[in-house]
């Protein structure tokens, strides 16, 4: 019998002050920082940034993918758990 | 003893007062409700942000921040967070009564938000250096001209009242100065180093950017409190003054007809009198 992969997936809390855009599994998430665009994927290396104002796309396991803009924030990825801050 | 007529026109605007209250008491319930539910928002918020902040390590020696050659002639700061408008009971005063017992004033500069408590800190003979209004918006506080403000100072410290139920609210301070966490000699799971986690932009810069941001926050934060301790507090003055009210007018219910008895009995007597006069007339004519 064929071994079947398991999805790989990231964990994602992406919230503003009064503000839930996203809490689940995903399976990628995209946002803008000083350096350009970038995409969070799972087994990404922790990484720690501040975010440029721009679009935030997360793409979940399940459903539609979510979009929103963010006027400044922060996201940190530890062991494929994601946190993104979004307009403080 | 006061006409009855007079007594229900002071009943009258009694009454209307104790409506009003009622309406205040309402609005100021629905308001507690309101902000009890971001205040809980926001901490959560700040809660899972502080744990990142906090897991963030560099070495002191390329400590890089933006409060370096802080100082300011060795004065502090203090920022009082007080109402925009009154109607919220003691809790301004009580706020700088604490303010003014702990601290030297000779020696700090007063940045104070809301016009209440600017105009309470005047009527106590105190200056303030600085003076801003609340935001309107609960959904957007921007504290980014307060806390430009405040940034020269080496100690800043905040007073503001905090909800603790409805029925009260206490005076708290908080210190707003939170550096980053130097890099201990034992590496903690959990923490952040360049060794370990790609920065964009440098760690450096991150931190020196994050502190910023987090005083921005702890502000917001103790605003969004005080917003809320204040409802709680308006609404228990509006309470008091509702139920002082409803005494005030059961007192007046009691005076009104005493007065109206004794007014009934003024015309009984007089009418009495008349016809005893008319009685007394009419024998002597007869």
């Amino acid at each position: 019998m064929k071994k079947q992969d398991k999805v790989k997936q990231i964990n994602v809390i992406a919230r503003a002050p009064f503000k839930l855009y996203f809490q689940g599994t995903a399976l990628s998430l995209s946002a803008t920082n000083a350096i350009g665009k970038f995409d969070v994927l799972p087994g990404h290396a922790d990484f720690f940034s501040m975010l440029e104002p721009g679009e935030v796309y997360i793409e979940p396991v399940e459903g539609e993918p979510v979009v929103f803009n963010v006027s400044n924030g922060i996201v940190t990825v530890r062991s494929d758990e994601v946190m993104l801050f979004a307009n403080m | 003893m006061r006409r009855a007529s007079l007594i229900e026109k002071d009943a009258e605007s009694i009454s209307t007062l104790k409506d009003l209250t009622n309406v205040f008491e309402s609005l100021a319930s629905t308001q507690v409700a309101k902000m009890k539910g971001k205040v809980l928002e926001s901490q959560d918020f700040f809660g899972l942000l502080w744990e990142r902040y906090t897991s963030l390590r560099i070495d002191p020696k390329r400590r890089i921040t933006n409060r370096d050659g802080v100082g300011n002639n060795g004065r502090n700061a203090i920022i009082l967070i007080s109402a925009e408008a009154g109607l919220s009971g003691d809790l301004d005063a009580r706020v700088i009564e604490t303010m003014q017992n702990e601290n030297d004033l000779s020696k700090t500069d007063i940045v104070v938000l809301g016009s209440h408590g600017a105009s309470q800190l005047s009527q106590r003979g105190l200056t303030y250096s600085r003076f801003f209004k609340l935001p309107e918006s609960d959904d957007f506080i921007d504290v980014s001209p307060v806390i430009k403000a405040v940034l020269p100072y080496e100690r800043i410290r905040v007073y503001y009242e905090e909800y603790v139920s409805l029925g009260s609210q206490i005076v708290k301070s908080i210190d707003l100065v939170s550096r980053i966490q130097d890099m201990s000699h034992e590496y903690e799971e959990g923490t952040m180093t360049d060794y370990d986690t790609i920065f964009e932009p440098s760690l450096e810069e991150i931190a020196e950017q994050m502190e910023e941001t987090m005083m921005r926050i702890a502000l917001s934060q103790t605003i969004l409190q005080s917003a809320l301790a204040q409802a709680a507090s308006r609404f228990n003055a509006m309470t008091m003054a509702e139920d002082r009210a409803g005494e005030l007018l059961g007192e007046f219910k009691l005076e009104f007809h005493r007065a109206k008895r004794s007014e009934s009995d003024r015309r009984l007597r007089e009418v009495l009198v008349g016809i005893k006069k008319k009685r007394r007339e009419a024998a002597a004519g007869a």
